[in-house]
């Protein structure tokens, strides 16, 4: 049994005069004991953090002193067709997955989302791939994505998925759609189980439709959960990784953003403009999720 | 019971500070380098892997330290697609080996202008001079390791580029074996027989990473006279016709008139480079000495069909062929430097083994003719390549360049875009790169 030791007092009562001390003094504990977590935040998280920003400004190769070279790595990148190709690509991956991903995961969220014998294996088959490491993923995928492989078998066709400029970027795509899915869908269906039922039934009695009852109803109790799934998305898209290094090696018009980083500062030793890169991100990504929020909270309103 | 918890505080607290005196010395001693009280050292040594290298240093390891018990050494083995960026990120914060072994175009192009090695110490190495050690090796050889006149490295391993047919296929197609492809023409003409017989993959490049595209490139620019940067590396020369002639002859055989083979249907497994000719998939491939004991161990049924014959050529009255080599070197932060290079000397006074065990050539004047030479297979085609090898060209950047040059053999094999217009957009890719 819970007990509240807080007493109602008269709005314009004094505090008792002992509380105030016993409260700094548990907020004092409080705080002591958040410094380990607040330590290793700052060291591992803020620090780096603040290094990157630092080394933007310089010429660092690994292996010699960084050399302050003001913001030309930032001017460099402006001009940078490969760094353009990188950032255009990125956007290609990140709104070819997850607007599909998305789309798919809330309409199956829908067909999910009822009692019927099967759907939690269902459920569960659907999250599979998102407990798949996106290297293994990558693995299969080259299987998949083979000439001889399956999707053009299932497909009739004879597309060379991964070594060509005009189908490669598409073949990560179809497999980012496979792996993702399950972990937006997942997101929804705790969205949908939220909002309660008597809404839909009230609804059904008054003649609502299944689309009616879906845009006045369930859209807009589902808008907390699209707002984070979305700022979700675009994080995920723009982190995109694994899958262009193990299948194409950022080769074929794939070479997203982190891969572009990863191969400046560590296989072409350019930390300084690989720390600028990833200052950029840093900006856009910031910008895209306050933009993002505050669609949502217009909307929410 | 307030002073028994004060007095408790100051117990824990001088507890603390003890076991952090006890932590600060120990990190003070183990950051002192190899050495222990013991007068033990310890010296770390990383490769790249390959199977049967590694079961040889291994056991010159256990020998020496049998022969040197006050030497330990730690062995370790570094996947090789993640090798260059894990040894060149170890290097940058001090956590690298004291010994290393790497190859000539990472060494000139990386290592050794940015003064990560350390010079040979001929003292350790038990020889009189520079003169002296370079007497022991072929002409030309011990340059892979090499800048500002001083030496870096000696060679574990030394390469040029051979030509390896299926004599099996070669039957099947009405070819005969003892009559290989001379010129890249001739190597075109043999796949249509040979795709005729149902071996359609009958040669194909390795399109495996940048650093694979582009010694294959460069084995083709040495035949036609071509380079990537002129000679001072201030601008790209890919444009310039012997180097176009180069691209050309790698995207006619991979698409053109005389296709070989499929290029979409060939392995990019870099973990088994030369999977396709080991399984019998593929007639024809470049091949170097350690893939052939590569196949040989993983595919002898394919190995006993395989001949090896002289590289293909552009003009074959003038023979010309690529040279590369790896190299054991010290790193220049080692505080063991001396007792690093004593341990090279002993490696590399087993040439011998190094040749039996592992069909490593270590460019040792009269390798070819001492008794383990004459056992390698192919061994005339080898000491005939030797002759005609050079290094490849490095220039600053050069991991960039290679990024360009994959690129470029990409847009115009995969994706089919005009040789000027691919080679002129690596040609701008590298001119940013060198000017930046």
């Amino acid at each position: 049994m819970t007990v509240l030791s807080i007493r109602p007092q008269a709005p314009d009562s004094p505090a008792p005069r002992r509380a105030k001390p016993a409260r700094r003094r548990r907020n004092a504990v409080a705080m002591m004991l958040a410094v380990p977590a607040m330590g290793l935040f700052l060291v591992f998280a803020i620090y780096p953090m603040l290094r990157v920003f630092y080394l933007s400004l310089f010429d660092y190769s690994l292996t010699a002193p960084p050399e302050f070279i003001g913001f030309r790595n930032f001017t460099y990148l402006a001009t940078d067709p490969q760094f353009g190709a990188a950032l255009w690509q990125t956007v290609v991956y990140a709104v070819g997955t997850y607007v599909p991903a998305l789309t798919l995961a809330l309409v199956l969220a829908h067909a999910l989302n009822t009692r019927a014998p099967g759907s939690g294996l269902l459920r569960l088959l659907y999250f599979l791939p998102v407990a798949i490491s996106w290297v293994a993923v990558s693995v299969i995928w080259r299987v998949v994505l083979n000439p001889d492989g399956l999707l053009n078998q299932a497909l009739g066709l004879h597309l060379n998925w991964l070594t060509s400029s005009s189908s490669a970027m598409w073949g990560l795509v179809v497999m980012g759609v496979w792996k993702e899915t399950g972990f937006f869908l997942i997101l929804f269906l705790a969205g949908l189980q939220s909002i309660p039922p008597e809404l839909h039934e009230a609804s059904r009695l008054d003649g609502a439709g299944a689309f009616a009852r879906f845009r006045y109803i369930t859209w807009p109790m589902l808008l907390p959960v699209t707002a984070v799934c979305s700022v979700m998305a675009v994080i995920r898209g723009f982190q995109a990784f694994s899958p262009q290094l193990v299948l194409t090696d950022g080769g074929f018009g794939t070479q997203v953003v982190n891969l572009f980083v990863y191969k400046t500062a560590f296989e072409n030793a350019r930390m300084g403009r690989a720390s600028a890169v990833a200052v950029l991100m840093f900006l856009l990504l910031f910008g895209l999720t306050l933009l993002q929020l505050k669609v949502f909270a217009r909307r929410d309103r | 019971m307030a002073k028994r918890g004060l007095r408790s505080l100051r117990h824990i607290r001088r507890a603390g500070a003890g076991i952090l005196a006890a932590i600060m010395a120990a990190a003070t001693l183990s950051a002192c380098g190899g050495g222990s009280g013991d007068g033990k050292v310890t010296l770390t040594f990383w490769t790249h892997t390959h199977p049967p290298m590694i079961k040889l240093n291994q056991t010159l390891i256990t020998e020496y330290e049998r022969l040197h018990p006050n030497v330990k050494i730690e062995y370790q083995q570094i996947p090789n697609d993640e090798f260059d960026t894990k040894m060149l990120t170890a290097m940058s914060n001090g956590s690298g080996p004291d010994l290393l072994n790497l190859d000539d175009t990472t060494l000139r192009g990386e290592y050794l202008p940015k003064r990560l090695l350390a010079p040979i110490d001929y003292g350790a190495l038990g020889v009189a001079s520079e003169d002296a050690l370079k007497a022991r090796y072929l002409p030309g050889t011990l340059d892979g390791a090499s800048a500002d006149n001083e030496l870096y490295g000696l060679p574990s391993e030394f390469n040029a580029t051979a030509f390896a047919i299926n004599t099996k296929h070669f039957a099947d197609a009405g070819l005969d074996p003892n009559a290989p492809p001379k010129t890249w023409q001739d190597v075109a003409s043999a796949s249509r027989k040979l795709a005729a017989a149902g071996h359609t993959q009958a040669f194909s490049f390795l399109y495996l990473s940048a650093g694979w595209y582009t010694q294959q490139l460069q084995t083709l620019l040495n035949e036609t006279g071509g380079t990537i940067t002129d000679a001072n590396h201030e601008k790209a020369t890919v444009t310039a016709p012997p180097a176009e002639a180069a691209l050309k002859i790698w995207t006619d055989l991979a698409t053109g008139a005389g296709r070989t083979a499929d290029p979409n249907k060939t392995s990019r497994e870099a973990t088994s480079p030369f999977s396709d000719l080991a399984t019998g998939r593929q007639s024809m491939a470049m091949v170097y000495p350690w893939a052939m004991e590569q196949i040989r161990e993983s595919n002898p049924d394919t190995f006993a069909q395989l001949k090896l014959v002289p590289l293909p050529q552009v003009n074959p009255a003038k023979p010309v062929n690529r040279w590369y080599g790896y190299y054991w070197g010290v790193s220049r932060a080692s505080k063991n430097q001396q007792q690093a290079w004593q341990f090279i000397a002993y490696l590399a006074s087993q040439s011998q083994r190094w040749l039996s065990d592992v069909k490593f050539i270590q460019p040792v004047k009269g390798w070819d003719t001492s008794a383990a030479g004459k056992q390698v297979p192919g061994l005339d085609v080898w000491s005939a390549a030797y002759q005609q090898g050079k290094f490849d060209e490095v220039a600053p950047h050069f991991a960039e360049i290679k990024d360009a040059m994959m690129t470029m053999v990409n847009d115009a094999v995969f994706d089919h875009v005009a040789l000027p217009e691919a080679s002129r957009k690596a040609s701008d890719q590298i001119d940013r790169s060198l000017g930046s």
